[in-house]
């Protein structure tokens, strides 16, 4: 037997690499998390474009610089299920198993499996931005702002995809995983994601006002069309933070429990 | 815990997995003891369902048993889990491979998860690559790969740490025949470099053709144990199979039953184990022919696993998955 030469850091490399290459390696599962969102934003520009003006709507240049958060977060948010589903589908098909009957940390496993869709949530921020340069997109507080939704965009894949990746090892299934999808888009059409709150009214607002993606948006767009703050970088970094603290510590105890029974 | 005397690589003691529970509780591995010695292949023969798999999840580390204890290359398969992932290697049913990912790819995860050196990874993965005949396919999906090639990877993925102990749970079912022999030479010559081999099947040829010796398992109970050809001897008198026209069965099996005992058959074939030999055969026909019934096919066979399958359970297990 060869002696232990590499350690836990190597592994929890190894095992990202792999879910970075199942992201790439999927053209049917990347195309549409980057199409959509886009198209959503060009839907939005030109049908609502004079929306800007409606008494409450934020101060922007134009309904393109509004868009940009919904987009990245609906892109993201999309990504994220894509991660927890390969999730699934590696305990499905017993390569899960493979990896356990190794000697690589539990926790290893699991967050490599989650690295995949936190780069690529890095990645679709970028790419959203650029894409949307061309046609009039400002970033009012700059390239730290950039920065700091990048990385806003990376650890709101991690959350998402913690949370998504318990409902993952509790049932073990990839469809269970992907039946989850209309939910996060009934909550993404129930957030700010599209419309800001101070011009809503009724159930609708409510619903936006207790539902975490608004002020996940609102992060994100206040670094779109605001000058550079600290309560917006923070936002924008600290929710998905917490909701992933909370989400990686959910789906851990979901792999000891499901460990302990199995 | 198994007796501190025993230096074998894989010894279980009364090893019990239950599923659910009251009414709904499930006994798939009932009182297992195992003791497999140093560089033997050890064949677990049984039918789907009957506790092969789940036994070699426990002894593997990926199911706790619900009691009863184990150790693997000498460590408690759940209190020196970690310990006994390290010495063992591993090939699961139905060969779960990423199928997005390169022969290669995979076997250098396998590396790093086993904390092979970097440089040592590629050539220890191209090594293996060619030792099971992969080395043209090495940079191509798994996706592409045939049950053979995926079933040979997974092979070489449990070999990456060059463990002493391997556990080849079914490793060959689904595959074509010739798949299979390549497989069986690559156990073998495992096996001759000292590898000790758990492999579970519910092939008796292959149990047969790689086992030094055979736990044949049912219901969760091992029923049987020992050397194929102690096995089979215990067996003792050959099985003659007749089939005779459906009417004529009643009177047959009563002239079958005055030369032996009855033996399971598949179903349109009657079998009795002839006491006193093949010499009976003829016999046998006479006195069929006596009654006036026509034999329309006959053979004889000599005494068979699945003969000692039969004896112990009182079901085939050909034809049974």
């Amino acid at each position: 037997m060869t002696a232990v030469a590499i350690g836990r850091r190597e592994q929890l490399i190894a095992l990202s690499w792999r879910s970075v290459l199942s992201i790439v390696r999927q053209p049917s599962v990347v195309v549409p998390s980057l199409v959509f969102p886009l198209f959503f934003v060009a839907l939005g520009t030109s049908s609502f474009g004079r929306a800007v003006n409606i008494p409450g709507f934020p101060v922007v240049d134009s309904f393109l610089d509004f868009a940009l958060a919904g987009s990245v977060v609906q892109g993201v948010l999309f990504g994220s299920v894509t991660s927890a589903t390969a999730l699934a589908t590696d305990i499905e098909t017993g390569f899960f198993d493979r990896l356990l009957a190794t000697p690589s940390t539990r926790a290893g496993i699991l967050v490599g499996r989650l690295a995949g869709a936190m780069a690529y949530g890095l990645a679709q921020t970028l790419f959203f931005t650029l894409v949307l340069f061309p046609f009039g997109l400002s970033i009012k507080s700059g390239p730290i702002g950039l920065l700091a939704m990048m990385i806003g965009g990376l650890l709101t894949a991690l959350a998402v995809g913690s949370v998504m990746s318990t409902m993952a090892i509790r049932t073990g299934s990839s469809e269970a995983v992907q039946g989850s999808f209309p939910l996060i888009f009934i909550l993404l059409f129930f957030s700010s994601a599209f419309f800001p709150r101070q011009t809503m009214s009724g159930v609708y607002r409510y619903i936006a006002n207790v539902n975490p993606i608004s002020y996940l948006v609102e992060g994100f767009r206040s670094l779109t069309i605001e000058s550079l703050t600290l309560q917006a970088v923070a936002q924008t970094i600290l929710i998905p933070a917490l909701i992933a603290v909370g989400g990686l510590a959910l789906s851990l105890r979901s792999l000891r429990r499901r460990l302990a029974a199995s | 815990m198994p007796p501190q005397s025993s230096n074998a690589p894989i010894v279980a003691r009364n090893l019990v997995r239950t599923f659910g529970s009251g009414e709904r509780l499930i006994r798939a591995v009932d009182g297992v003891d195992l003791e497999v010695a140093a560089g033997e292949v050890f064949g677990f023969l049984g039918p789907n369902g009957a506790g092969k798999s789940t036994t070699v999840r426990m002894l593997t580390t990926l199911l706790r048993p619900t009691s009863g204890s184990a150790t693997v290359a000498g460590f408690d398969i759940v209190s020196e889990a970690d310990s006994v992932r390290r010495s063992i290697g591993v090939a699961l049913q139905d060969a779960a491979i990423d199928p997005l990912m390169t022969g290669m790819e995979l076997l250098k995860l396998q590396a790093v998860l086993y904390g092979i050196a970097r440089g040592e990874q590629h050539q220890r993965a191209g090594d293996l690559l060619e030792r099971v005949g992969l080395s043209a396919a090495a940079d191509r999906r798994v996706g592409t790969y045939s049950g053979g090639m995926r079933r040979r990877l997974d092979l070489a993925l449990a070999l990456i740490h060059e463990p002493t102990v391997l556990f080849l749970d079914e490793p060959t079912t689904g595959l074509d025949p010739m798949s299979r022999l390549a497989l069986w030479d690559e156990i073998r010559r495992l096996n001759n470099d000292g590898t000790t081999v758990l492999l579970t099947t519910q092939y008796l040829e292959e149990a047969d053709q790689l086992a030094d010796r055979v736990a044949i398992i049912d219901n969760g109970r091992i029923v049987r144990d020992g050397r194929p050809d102690e096995l089979k001897s215990e067996v003792g008198a050959p099985t003659l199979l007749i089939t005779v026209a459906e009417h004529a069965t009643s009177a047959a099996e009563t002239v079958l039953a005055q030369f032996g005992e009855s033996r399971p058959t598949a179903e349109g074939t009657l079998g009795v184990g002839l006491r006193d030999g093949a010499g009976e055969v003829s016999a046998v026909v006479r006195a069929l022919d006596a009654l006036g019934i026509n034999v329309e096919h006959l053979e004889l066979r000599a005494p068979s696993l699945d003969d000692v399958f039969a004896e112990a359970t009182g079901h085939r297990l050909e034809g049974a998955s």
